[in-house]
């Protein structure tokens, strides 16, 4: 390996390692320690405006409802999230912040962005421009390793699902 | 704080004497939301006074001030205008502001 392309994959994994600390640790020992960094997540996919639905916000986490049911039983448990029925749909379940929920969201957001505001200060605006096109660049070219991924796990599912009629039709037949 | 937006056509003659009406409304709510939080007393806070500097206000306290504005007058305040914000006065002003800006 050469040594540039050691020192960026040993970047890579410290700056995703160390922005997950960073957070955790602001976090527990902030105002609002009782708080995972995965229940920020969730509150942050809340939002702290309009009421949202579960459906809406378990596909912004990319998870089942099954398991946003149960992070919010806690947040609901802790006072940051309120759950109502809809009035018109009983079907529909809406979630939305507490004061605290929302406090919570806004001091989070501001710890992202004054993190990214501190990176970038010390650049021209024209090396800032430069950094976010390259950092843009990283950031989609993993992304298109990712989607590969998730592309052969279909293809996988479609080749079984496919040996699987194959196999039913010569028992039936 | 300056304000280029355009001077709200829909306001009619008098509308110096409303927004100067209604821009001491929100300091009076302002005044008492820090009132209550801080407890201290309403003529020590002018609307030129700093904040957090002048008054001791923590972050957390800070974005209580802004969510309770935000419900009471049906806005929201993007932190990109409230890193704008140096003193009472500009609250107030981005708060008339927010307010009065037809919904998009």
């Amino acid at each position: 390996m050469r040594a540039e392309e050691a020192k960026l994959s040993e970047l890579l994994v410290r700056i995703y390692e160390n922005v997950l600390l960073t957070e955790e640790q602001a976090l527990s020992k902030g105002y609002f320690s009782d708080l995972s960094n995965a229940e920020m997540h969730t509150l942050d996919a809340i939002g702290p405006y309009e009421a949202r639905t579960m459906t809406e916000t378990a596909t912004d986490l990319g998870v089942t409802t099954g398991t946003l049911t149960v992070a919010i039983d806690r947040l609901v448990k802790k006072g940051y999230v309120l759950r109502k029925r809809d009035e018109a749909d009983r079907r529909i379940v809406r979630i939305s912040l507490t004061k605290n929920g929302k406090l919570a969201c806004r001091i989070h957001t501001k710890f992202h962005t004054v993190l990214a505001k501190r990176i970038l200060e010390p650049y021209s605006l024209e090396d800032q421009e430069k950094l976010i096109k390259m950092v843009s660049e990283i950031d989609d070219y993993v992304a298109s390793q990712l989607r590969r991924y998730s592309g052969s796990d279909s293809i996988r599912k479609t080749a079984k699902k496919v040996a699987e009629e194959g196999r039913r039709r010569e028992e039936n037949g | 704080m300056d304000d280029n937006r355009d001077p709200m056509e829909y306001m009619n003659d008098d509308n110096t004497l409303d927004e100067n009406k209604m821009k001491d409304l929100i300091l009076d709510d302002l005044v008492k939301m820090i009132t209550d939080m801080l407890d201290i007393s309403p003529t020590d806070i002018r609307p030129d006074t700093i904040i957090p500097d002048e008054l001791d206000l923590d972050s957390l306290q800070l974005y209580e001030l802004v969510v309770d504005l935000e419900e009471v007058y049906s806005i929201r305040m993007p932190d990109e205008d409230l890193d704008n914000v140096k003193t009472v006065k500009d609250i107030v002003d981005l708060v008339f502001r927010l307010s009065t800006q037809p919904e998009k």
